[in-house]
């Protein structure tokens, strides 16, 4: 595991003399809590920490068990902490139960044995342990284990069960902690560590994740990013996925995926889900989703995507160019589709002829043959794929009725709207074998 | 588009498609040790204790759908959810106690395998390897979606108990009067067959499974309603084939004095002169289904609590080099058990007997766990437990824990 050590040494792990101060939650739960002439007070039920976008959350305060009361204590009162052992600043206890607050995560009762994403090692898992540690003036949370090792050691009593398997500490920096009360862990470090994976893989740690941590997850991304992630799922997962977050946040990611992509996923849902979905998008984005979601998959509307980057005969080379970089994120972007000043289809320009030409000349002196490949809304997949088979072209333009370009088939689409039909016959095919 | 019977077909096609769970974890619970205690129940005492199937079916419906519902809401395992709520001990405890008793099951499914086969005239050297090596191929090598149809393939085979119960002539207003009509002999013999039932039917390793599978599945909320049907389905026909079985047994042994039967494929044997050759071969043909059933949900349940305990959840779907300890808990378990049958002189009727005790003793606490979970609004949300249906639950407990100190009492101290 050459991961898990080069992982233990980012960040604070570095700091001298840190490792020896280092506190295990699950060996200091149950233990005394002493006041400043150490006479006992009751015992530690749990820490409080609070997310304020630090990275390393700083322990609020203390759950303590005194008199048959959960009596909450400041964390400012803490005077010293041990690994079997916390000694206060005062005697001076308020007797009322706690009572959580929102932002307010209990280390036990939330994070300790749930369920994390742990960033670098691209997986969920249960916690074993986590750390605490004196840190910039206040007791933080520094360190999370997942090792079973540390886990079996929380089985035997005594001090055995206190010592911290350094070797095993993932820095708390690198996990994303989905367990709190309802809203969301955002501590800024794990956003920018989730917005560095790649969306596949964050697809996959999705379908690993369980429930209420699922939807926490996607709540914690980027929109962009979670909808390239959504993009890359499952179908039946992101179905599922899909009916256990609100449907304002399904039509904020939905908005941001491929219309094409998203049309297929609305296509999917019952058509009361799909429409409390769309009636939360903007009206243009929905309409448009709407008339592609009509569409079914064995015709040209059906698996286009609408994203052209259009412009006139009387534009200028340095314009299309322009176009091309602000989309270059999107995998549309290798050329412009150029039309007439009615809107009719002319020409798909590739990008390689625009860097060619001068970036002052007009586009439509670069408008001749081959001339790209034109099919109407309605024409069947089997007619698209032989005009593909035809042209060996890497598109085909999709017109309306008028010859306005209203989408475009690309390469990969054309193995979209085929690989599902191919792999479910084959599972039929096995099916009737077994 | 728009008529009813697309619609109908519709709705079937959806129910299809989350059936599972409830029918394949039900029916696994009439295993061997089932069939043994029910085919006991009908020779010893006819029809007249027909209603403690009715009240073990009863608590099976109720569980089985908790502990689905439990997996669809929060996509956790029932031990990995312990392992949260109820801290590393707990679940490390629990784990343990479900390994070594799901050894002990899987030990007496193989016997039942071995016992079912000499019925047919065949080695259980070779009835054995044989079940062993298709259970782990079938698991090991298939996809989800396959591995569940060759369940309801097996599950299938329970329709024997049903034509052999037909084949019997059983007096059937005996046998309504045996199911509604609550009477009990205050004899030993009676409460211990009363509790063994309950104790059969309601297995710690099914409630584990039954979870972790809806959540394999993964099925989702909008799945919870058909999934009741697939859970009520299930744990009802298992009940009813509990009830061929036990008619089976009441009509032919019953009437002619064969009260005193020790396994299963004792009871096939001794219905061959009361009821043909056909009904004893229907009931070994249904005694190996069982077995086969039970024999490849027993290492699964098994591995899945497993890999829950460490917190890295595998799936049937899962390559072998994805979830090793998945796939090794799951061979693990099959060949120890196997080679616990095969051993000559290995103790066989002391470790039925102490996985009968365990299975019983682990039942409890699962339970506890369960009824905490589903009374936990911060894992259950909106699908908690209602107060109704809190107190339907405490009565259950409570029966159960007068069943399992009676069985155990009567166990150890007979």
């Amino acid at each position: 595991m050459t991961k898990t050590a080069a992982r233990a040494k980012s960040a604070v792990f570095t700091r001298k003399g840190i490792q020896s101060t280092l506190v295990s939650v699950a060996g200091i739960i149950g233990c005394p809590v002493k006041d400043q002439d150490g006479r006992d007070l009751g015992k530690l039920v749990d820490f409080v920490v609070r997310h304020g976008g630090e990275t390393y959350p700083p322990v609020s305060g203390l759950i303590v068990k005194v008199a048959g009361r959960r009596a909450y204590i400041d964390g400012a009162r803490i005077a010293k902490l041990t690994k079997d052992e916390i000694t206060l600043s005062s005697a001076k206890v308020n007797l009322s139960d706690y009572q959580r607050r929102t932002g307010e995560q209990l280390l036990d009762g939330d994070v300790l044995d749930h369920q994390i994403v742990d960033v670098n090692g691209l997986r969920v898992v249960r916690t074993s342990d986590l750390y605490l540690a004196p840190l910039d003036k206040e007791i933080r949370l520094v360190g999370v284990d997942v090792s079973f090792r540390s886990f079996i050691r929380r089985i035997f009593p005594g001090n055995f069960g206190r010592k911290p398997g350094v070797d095993q500490i993932i820095d708390w920096a690198s996990v994303a902690s989905l367990a709190d009360d309802g809203g969301v862990v955002r501590t800024t470090a794990t956003r920018e560590a989730l917005s560095k994976l790649r969306p596949a893989d964050i697809a996959d740690i999705i379908e690993d994740l369980e429930g209420r941590e699922q939807s926490a997850l996607i709540e914690l991304l980027d929109p962009d990013l979670a909808a390239d992630a959504l993009e890359e799922m499952e179908d039946d997962e992101l179905q599922g996925l899909l009916r256990g977050i609100s449907d304002e946040r399904a039509a904020e990611l939905l908005s941001h995926m491929e219309p094409d992509e998203s049309a297929e996923v609305l296509r999917d849902l019952d058509e009361e889900h799909s429409e409390s979905i769309l009636a939360q998008m903007a009206p243009a984005m929905a309409k448009q989703l709407r008339r592609l979601v009509e569409f079914d998959e064995t015709h040209a509307g059906g698996i286009m995507t609408t994203h052209l980057l259009i412009v006139k005969e009387s534009d200028l080379v340095s314009d299309a160019l322009q176009l091309l970089v602000d989309n270059r994120e999107r995998d549309i972007s290798d050329g412009v589709t150029v039309v007439d000043s009615k809107g009719k289809l002319l020409d798909h320009i590739q990008i390689i002829e625009l860097i060619a030409a001068k970036p002052s000349q007009k586009l439509e002196t670069l408008v001749k043959a081959p001339f790209p490949t034109a099919v109407s809304i309605d024409t069947s997949l089997d007619d698209v794929i032989e005009e593909f088979s035809n042209n060996r072209g890497s598109s085909v333009i999709v017109v309306d009725e008028k010859g306005k370009p209203v989408g475009r088939i690309l390469a990969d689409d054309i193995i979209d709207a085929m690989v599902p039909a191919e792999s479910s016959g084959l599972a039929q095919g096995t099916g009737a074998l077994s | 588009m728009s008529s009813k019977l697309d619609s109908r077909k519709l709705r079937l096609g959806a129910f299809l498609a989350v059936m599972g769970p409830g029918i394949i974890a039900g029916l696994s619970d009439d295993d061997p040790a089932g069939i043994t205690t029910y085919s006991q129940l009908g020779a010893q005492f006819g029809y007249q204790l027909l209603w403690t199937l009715g009240i073990a079916t009863i608590a099976l419906i109720l569980f089985q759908d908790l502990g689905s519902r439990i997996g669809v809401v929060t996509r956790q395992g029932l031990i990995g959810l312990i392992r949260q709520k109820y801290g590393a001990r707990s679940g490390m405890l629990s784990a343990s106690a479900l390994v070594i008793a799901n050894i002990g099951t899987m030990t007496a499914e193989f016997a039942g395998i071995a016992a079912a086969g000499n019925l047919f005239g065949i080695s259980k050297y070779l009835t054995v390897p044989i079940a062993a090596f298709v259970v782990s191929f079938l698991v090991l090598r298939g996809s989800f979606a396959r591995v569940e149809k060759v369940f309801f393939l097996l599950a299938s085979v329970f329709i024997s108990y049903v034509i052999a119960g037909f084949m019997a002539k059983p007096d059937w207003g005996a046998a309504a009067t045996g199911l509604f009509v609550p009477s009990m002999p205050l004899t030993q013999e009676a409460l211990f067959i009363a509790t063994a039932t309950l104790g059969t039917t309601l297995a710690p390793w099914g409630l584990a499974f039954i979870q972790s599978y809806a959540v394999d599945k993964r099925l989702t909320k909008e799945d919870l309603k058909l999934l009741r049907v697939d859970v009520w389905t299930g744990s009802l026909l298992t009940g009813i084939i509990g009830f061929f079985v036990v008619i089976t047994c009441a009509a032919t042994l019953n009437v002619s004095g064969q009260t005193s039967i020790t396994d299963a494929s004792q009871a096939a044997e001794a219905l061959k002169p009361l009821a043909g050759t056909l009904a004893k071969e229907l009931f070994a043909l249904g005694l190996i289904g069982a077995a086969l059933l039970a024999a490849s949900i027993l290492p699964l349940s098994t591995a899945y609590a497993v890999t829950d305990l460490t917190g890295r959840p595998a799936a049937l779907d899962d390559k072998a080099h994805e979830a090793p300890l998945f796939y090794a808990t799951f061979g693990a378990i099959t060949v120890v058990a196997a080679t616990l049958v095969l051993i000559p002189g290995a103790p066989l009727i002391r470790i039925l007997v102490l996985t009968q005790i365990l299975n019983a003793v682990l039942l409890l606490p699962l339970l506890l766990y369960m009824f905490g979970i589903a009374r936990d609004s911060r894992l259950m949300g909106e699908y908690r437990a209602s107060n109704r249906m809190v107190a339907i639950y405490s009565v259950i407990i409570a029966l159960i824990f007068i069943c399992v100190t009676t069985l155990l009492w009567l166990t150890i101290a007979g």
